[in-house]
């Protein structure tokens, strides 16, 4: 029987438990994860992505289909990048570590006790640790970099773009620097707008005023550098949603627009003559 | 008046030996019988196999604690149990060989009215070839912390690894020195203070770090792993286990019998039947436990011993024993109450008690051989019985044979755990885990056997916090200061 694919986000796939015992319904389920399997094209799926607890799955091999019940990977070696997809993830690709030489053990539909030496096929490591992953209550995603697996999480929620393979955003940027500097000029300009509540002598209100004459153009300023420095840095990665042009004209409009309505206000309010 | 009698001074039989002594007051005795002159904080020795702590900072002195609860103290190891009495006497009673207070060697009957078997274990380093030294103690190729003095003699060693460490590459091997070891935990711990401490040392990148455990995956911790939920996905141990084995550059392997030790060398059997060697420069194996060796006679003086003990020598208590496979092990099995069911007015705590089977699922070789973690009982788990055997006790002695006895099922249990990783104020690191029941039941939580709701966890420099901040907790409570029984086990 064809099951229904576990998509992300969804409880069922939080934990699974071991096969304890080994009756006609171990059988039923590999039967259904095969069938399931090519329904849908699969090269690996286990029993937690069509929503049944238990630690079992299957993987293709040399297009034989292997059923694993209950596996350990006892010993892992040769270290390699897979890039993956998973059902679970819908347009998701990441790029994620695994190890190419595997000795496993694992039990079949029937209880007994196998044992494998996996080497030479990487395509087959990398499903086999994927489903190890399902198995053992993770996903691939929780053997990638964790700000990369926010982002990928930010994006399936609807907040930016799903990032690509090869896409290293920083966390940091430099053009962040642009924004805190415009930032506490802001604060300052709109704390001189108070200065009538109080009853400065003359010079302190012209140093004030002064201050917000040079304040004004240097947010603007800062804005400029801000925008240049985003726009190299879309360039220089290319899928970043942080990098994103709107992003960024948002930003400059925000702070102009602050500034330029503080100037205006300081124009009125605290400008001596 | 009565007699209670405790055997073991430990978490679990100084719990009970000093609960029991509080509430029966002085109208009856308490006696410990305990080889060793001092208490020890267990869970703190890690720090002083790295050198971060002083065996003075994890031990005190027993006496004087016990001279001002008023409870008889001997400092000695119980040697035999008759619990039917003598042939020109009923009464129970035990026998004992001094260890200390000027009468070493000596011996004694001591009689009781009802008896706590909290021995804990033995540590049995001559199971593994090499790894003892044939006279029950630890040999020459490994080190240990499983004692306070074991562990200062790891220090010793791994200074002089990273004097070493400072020309040359060198070779850590941290783990399991049996198929059928339990107490992962504390392994898990020591190896990754090391790392942190040869980091700290700037000998790190001179460091090969490996682990090799008898548990099927890592993280299992023998009670065949656990996941913690966090929002809406789980962590399981594995995957949190292995992350921090990927991030502090350990290598691994599990499924591991050691079976032969040699002076820089182990020998072991996987779960595959394959076989290996694995090289050290330096090694801590925990060995496996077994029953402290405890003889049991009748009244004539015949040995009974396998009427109230298992054949691995721990107490049988009120536990199914059957012997049945995997997919029929149920939470009922454990035992509630911890009493012998032969004689009732014998209990047992701690390790002492005799798990009905394994909680890690059963694993072995094609060869047979069995590669499986033995249940903890130790920690967390191993207080609360003891408090609750106390309890039972209290309540038979001041209300008779028929008085309610308490409960305390490790299937109905949770346990808290916080396994360091590093030690220090600012960059110390610790996963602090809450497991529920700690003995799954498959039968309430189908599938993975405990409530999600109940089992979470959380590493970093918080989890360090709270280990050292429980270390003094735990260590101002065994030595009854003002408020101690109001600090949980």
């Amino acid at each position: 029987m064809i099951k229904e694919l576990v998509i992300y986000p969804d409880d069922r796939i939080l934990a699974c438990g071991d096969v304890r015992g080994f009756d006609e319904s171990v059988g039923r389920l590999f039967d259904d994860i095969k069938e399931t399997m090519d329904h849908h094209g699969l090269d690996a799926l286990s029993a937690m992505q069509v929503a049944h607890p238990f630690n079992m799955f299957i993987v293709k091999k040399d297009g034989e289909y292997i059923e694993f019940a209950n596996p350990r990977i006892l010993q892992k070696s040769k270290p390699f990048e897979a890039e993956e997809r998973s059902s679970y993830y819908p347009d998701v690709t990441a790029i994620v570590p695994r190890h190419e030489k595997l000795k496993i053990v694992y039990e079949d539909r029937n209880g007994n006790t196998c044992y494998m030496d996996a080497d030479n096929d990487r395509h087959f490591a990398a499903m086999f640790e994927q489903m190890m992953d399902f198995s053992l209550g993770g996903t691939m995603l929780d053997r990638i970099d964790k700000k990369q697996k926010q982002r990928i999480l930010d994006a399936l929620e609807g907040k930016g773009l799903v990032p690509q393979v090869g896409d290293v955003c920083p966390t940091f940027s430099r053009k962040d620097y642009f924004v805190s500097f415009a930032d506490k000029i802001l604060f300052f300009m709109g704390l001189s707008l108070l200065t009538p509540l109080f009853k400065f002598e003359k010079t302190t209100v012209e140093n004030i005023y002064m201050f917000d004459k040079i304040a004004f153009p240097s947010v603007l300023l800062l804005m400029a550098g801000f925008f240049v420095y985003a726009f190299y840095e879309s360039k220089k990665y290319k899928q970043c949603s942080s990098c994103q042009v709107g992003n960024n004209i948002g930003v400059v409009i925000k702070r102009s627009v602050a500034a330029i309505a503080f100037a205006v206000g300081a124009y009125f309010l605290v400008n001596p003559s | 008046m009565a007699r209670l009698v405790v055997m073991g001074g430990g978490v679990s039989g100084h719990t009970a030996a000093t609960f029991a002594k509080k509430w029966l007051g002085s109208d009856h005795e308490v006696v410990v019988v305990t080889p060793n002159a001092q208490w020890n904080w267990i869970p703190s020795n890690i720090w002083v196999g790295v050198g971060q702590m002083k065996k003075e900072d994890v031990v005190f002195p027993l006496a004087p604690v016990y001279e001002k609860a008023g409870i008889d103290y001997r400092q000695a190891k119980a040697v035999s149990i008759h619990p039917d009495g003598k042939a020109d006497s009923d009464t129970p009673y035990i026998t004992i060989e001094y260890t200390g207070q000027g009468k070493e060697g000596q011996t004694e009957e001591i009689t009781y009215d009802y008896l706590i078997n909290a021995t804990g274990p033995k540590l049995n380093f001559d199971a593994t070839p090499g790894l003892g030294n044939g006279k029950g103690q630890l040999g020459d190729h490994t080190v240990s912390v499983c004692t306070a003095d074991h562990a200062i003699h790891a220090n010793l060693e791994l200074q002089q690894l990273f004097e070493k460490a400072k020309t040359e590459k060198q070779k850590v091997l941290v783990g399991t020195g049996h198929g059928l070891c339990t107490c992962q935990g504390a392994a898990f711990e020591y190896i990754f203070n090391i790392e942190h401490e040869a980091r700290k040392a700037g000998v790190r990148d001179n460091l090969e770090i490996k682990w090799i455990s008898n548990e099927s995956f890592i993280g299992d911790f023998g009670i065949g792993g656990l996941h913690i939920k966090r929002g809406m996905y789980a962590a399981s141990s594995k995957l949190f286990a292995e992350s921090l084995f990927v991030e502090r550059g350990v290598d691994w392997m599990v499924g591991a019998h050691v079976n032969k030790v040699e002076e820089g060398k182990v020998h072991y059997e996987l779960l595959d039947g394959s076989t290996g060697e694995e090289e050290f420069d330096f090694a801590m194996l925990i060995p496996p436990f077994a029953g402290v060796g405890l003889k049991a006679y009748d009244k004539n003086g015949e040995d009974m011993t396998d009427k109230i003990f298992a054949p691995n020598g721990f107490l049988k208590v009120d536990a199914d024993y059957t012997a049945k496979p995997y997919e029929e092990w149920k939470a009922s099995d454990w035992p509630r109450t911890y009493q012998n069911p032969e004689y009732k007015n014998i209990f047992a705590a701690g390790i002492a008690f005799a798990p009905p089977h394994p909680i890690s699922k059963p694993m072995q070789s094609p060869n047979g051989t069995p590669i499986t973690p033995t249940p903890p009982r130790t920690g967390m788990p191993s207080g609360i019985i003891g408090k609750a055997v106390a309890h039972s006790i209290v309540d038979m002695i001041k209300n008779g044979e028929n008085a309610h006895i308490h409960e305390a099922s490790m299937a109905e249990m949770g346990a808290a755990c916080v396994a360091s990783a590093g030690k220090g104020l600012t960059d110390g690191t610790a996963a602090a885990l809450t497991v529920y029941p700690v003995v799954p039941d498959f039968e309430k939580y189908p599938g993975i056997g405990r409530d999600l709701d109940y089992t979470f966890g959380e590493i970093g420099l918080a989890g360090h916090w709270i280990k050292h901040i429980l270390h003094h907790l735990f260590i101002y409570k065994a030595k009854l200061k003002p408020g101690w029984t109001l600090i949980p086990e």
